[in-house]
């Protein structure tokens, strides 16, 4: 398992992590989302050493990650790094040499990697003259040229085009098969959806939300419901016993309602304001889920 | 494949200096300056050699009393600080076609008359020459038809007040030239260190490294990588300057040259972890290369001024200006080389500079490594010393 555990981070007066933990599984893979500023980039690199937290700690298989259980891991800073004047080889077989690899081994995981993800022929070009999406390959190289035991990526898919994210996406559910926990942020939700076996949504330092994204369905299920009324007049929701108003635009209502709350009432209230044009318990997506998340001032998650 | 070891410190300082000396030795600004350096001491060598040849030569031909007019010619040009060297001809005709040859430069004709053949016409020190030859036999002569005798002549003699006066010329010299080379060489190193440390912020690449080894690691790795080169470069330099100046024999004093270079050599070991160490902490306040100038000019200054005060130590290396400077860390390099060369320095004096030297180097470190590593993953804008301190990481 790789854990983080009740991680708090203040910088100055700013408090970013208020308890931030969530678990992730070897041979899955974890979406990270939340608001900028949320606190994710702050999240993944306290788990890489390079934010000290004022508490908590990141472990693996049991043990805290210092320096030595970090050579195993692989990790994709939000801010691209790599040495532009290096040549893309030599680049990857320096990184691989830092995770511990030896000279031989460092030089012929570099030239697997850099075959695989289809920059073969750049292999002697320095880094700054590759196009940007290519720069990004080379730096995928350089977190997976190791055989890391666990993959930390901050942003991987921001500034691929669609095949690039593609390729990405297979590059990290092949590691995924490997048994290697993944743990990706992301702000594109549908890629998040399709790719991850559970969610952590991140909101005000804490996970808001955590689980598959079938299981924050089920738990949201049943609870949205939304009910269109042309005719009514704002708010007209307001004060029924056990529901909150979600959203409400020009009569189209979402509205949440807790667990002994009675449909039937709002339904009553709806015809009660004129014509009732919709009237259903939504499936919300992970997009809805984490507006919801994000906005809802107490917490949601189990 | 073999799986991933740990790395010790010293593998990974390995890693990181290794990575230094192979992206340095490829890049074209190094190799371009490093070339420079290397012609220019090799003109100056040429420019030395051509000066120290200087000295005017010049063969004349005799026709006529050779037994007494040579040794008068010898003397004449030993006054005029020309070498003489005088040929016999037979006849005229003899002696003409030796200057039609250009054999010589001229002829004299000493039978009746005194005359002097020469090709187009005689330079300045060859009529000199032979003018005060002629004069100075026909004085002698004419004093001797008119009855009088040996002359007695009171001779000057000389009294050396200081008999190693150009010896130490020669030592200042070698001394200048060291600290020349080696203020240039801290120059330059300490900029490649600066630059490396704003390229590994700018690139970002400072945040993939830090999450595999540790600040100090990183800054050592740097440091001891380009100090190799460095010190590769400054044993070249003093290796071919020492041989050359060797090799045209252009010193009297060949001991104390190794000497100095050597010592040149060992205070740059000195002098360039101080400054590298100083570059890199200020280098790393910085996120962007046009930023850097404004933070290591402190530093540079620093430089320049030990700089001066090391020429200023080659004329007055016993002075008290000198001798203070000399203890001072920083300012040590450039002016213990000088004084050690030019001047009388007690081996108490050169050990208590070392190891003044050697603490400041710690504290440097100590308190640059902190620094450094607070303010590494910090980027935009130029971050304050204090918050650096504050930020520190590990």
């Amino acid at each position: 398992m790789l854990e983080f555990d009740g991680l708090h981070k203040s910088f100055g007066s700013n408090r970013v992590l208020e308890g931030v933990g969530f678990a992730v599984a070897p041979g899955t893979m974890f979406g990270f989302c939340g608001s900028n500023g949320a606190g994710k980039t702050t999240t993944m690199r306290i788990a890489m050493g390079l934010v000290r937290p004022d508490a908590g700690e990141v472990r693996w298989q049991g043990s805290p990650l210092d320096l030595d259980a970090r050579r195993r891991v692989g990790y994709m800073p939000e801010e691209r790094g790599l040495y532009p004047k290096m040549k893309v080889g030599e680049q990857v077989a320096y990184f691989a040499r830092l995770h511990g690899l030896d000279a031989a081994a460092a030089t012929r995981a570099a030239s697997v990697w850099v075959e695989r993800l289809g920059l073969g022929e750049r292999r002697g070009d320095p880094v700054e003259k590759l196009s940007l999406g290519n720069q990004q390959r080379v730096q995928l190289a350089a977190a997976l040229v190791s055989r890391p035991e666990v993959l930390i990526l901050d942003e991987p898919f921001s500034g691929l085009d669609p095949v690039g994210v593609d390729s990405l996406a297979e590059a990290l559910l092949d590691q995924c098969r490997r048994g290697v926990p993944v743990v990706f942020s992301s702000h594109q939700l549908d890629l998040v959806e399709r790719l991850c076996d559970s969610v952590g949504i991140l909101a005000r330092g804490r996970i808001v939300a955590t689980g598959t994204v079938e299981e924050l369905r089920r738990r949201e299920t049943g609870r949205l419901l939304r009910v269109v009324v042309p005719d009514a007049a704002a708010h007209w929701a307001a004060g029924l016993p056990g529901v909150r108003i979600v959203s409400e635009r020009a009569g189209d209502t979402l509205l949440e309602l807790a667990a002994d709350a009675d449909d039937q009432a709002v339904l009553a209230a709806a015809v009660g304001t004129g014509r009732v044009t919709h009237f259903a318990w939504q499936q919300p997506s992970l997009v809805e889920l984490f507006r919801e998340a994000v906005a809802a001032p107490q917490e949601v998650a189990a | 494949m073999s799986e991933p070891r740990s790395l010790s410190s010293t593998s990974m300082i390995r890693l990181v200096a290794a990575r230094e000396i192979s992206a340095r030795v490829r890049d074209k600004n190094f190799l371009i300056s490093s070339a420079v350096i290397l012609v220019l001491l090799i003109g100056t060598l040429g420019l030395q050699v051509a000066f120290s040849s200087g000295g005017e030569e010049t063969r004349i031909g005799v026709v006529g009393d050779v037994g007494q007019l040579g040794p008068a010619l010898e003397a004449q040009g030993q006054a005029l600080e020309v070498d003489v060297e005088v040929v016999e001809f037979d006849d005229e005709a003899a002696g003409r076609a030796a200057v039609e040859a250009e054999e010589v430069d001229g002829v004299l004709v000493a039978e009746g008359d005194p005359e002097l053949l020469v090709q187009q016409s005689a330079g300045g020190a060859l009529q000199a020459v032979v003018q005060g030859a002629v004069a100075q036999l026909s004085i002698a002569e004419q004093l001797s038809a008119a009855g009088v005798g040996a002359l007695d002549v009171p001779k000057v003699s000389v009294r050396a007040l200081d008999p190693g006066a150009e010896q130490d010329q020669q030592r200042v010299v070698v001394a200048i030239i060291g600290v020349g080379v080696l203020y240039g060489l801290l120059i330059l190193f300490g900029q490649f260190v600066a630059q490396g440390v704003v390229e590994e912020k700018s690139s970002r690449v400072v945040e993939l490294l830090l999450a595999t080894m540790r600040p100090w690691q990183l800054l050592a790795g740097k440091i001891v990588g380009l100090g190799l080169l460095g010190l590769a470069q400054i044993v070249v330099i003093a290796v071919v300057g020492v041989a050359g100046a060797l090799a045209f024999d252009l010193v009297d004093i060949p001991g104390e040259l190794i000497g100095t270079a050597v010592s040149v050599v060992l205070w740059f070991v000195l002098g360039y972890a101080f400054y590298a160490a100083i570059f890199a902490v200020a280098a790393s306040l910085v996120s962007r290369q046009e930023d850097l100038a404004a933070v290591v000019m402190p530093t540079t200054l620093v430089l320049v001024v030990a700089f001066l005060v090391g020429i200023q130590a080659s004329a007055d290396p016993d002075g008290a200006l000198a001798a203070i400077t000399s203890y001072v860390p920083g300012l040590s390099p450039l002016v213990m080389p000088v004084r050690q060369a030019a001047g009388d320095v007690a081996v108490w004096e050169i050990a208590l500079a070392v190891v003044l030297m050697l603490v400041a180097i710690t504290g440097i470190v100590r308190v640059g490594g902190r620094i450094y590593a607070g303010a590494l993953l910090r980027t935009g804008g130029r971050i304050k010393m204090r918050e650096a301190l504050r930020a520190e990481r590990v």
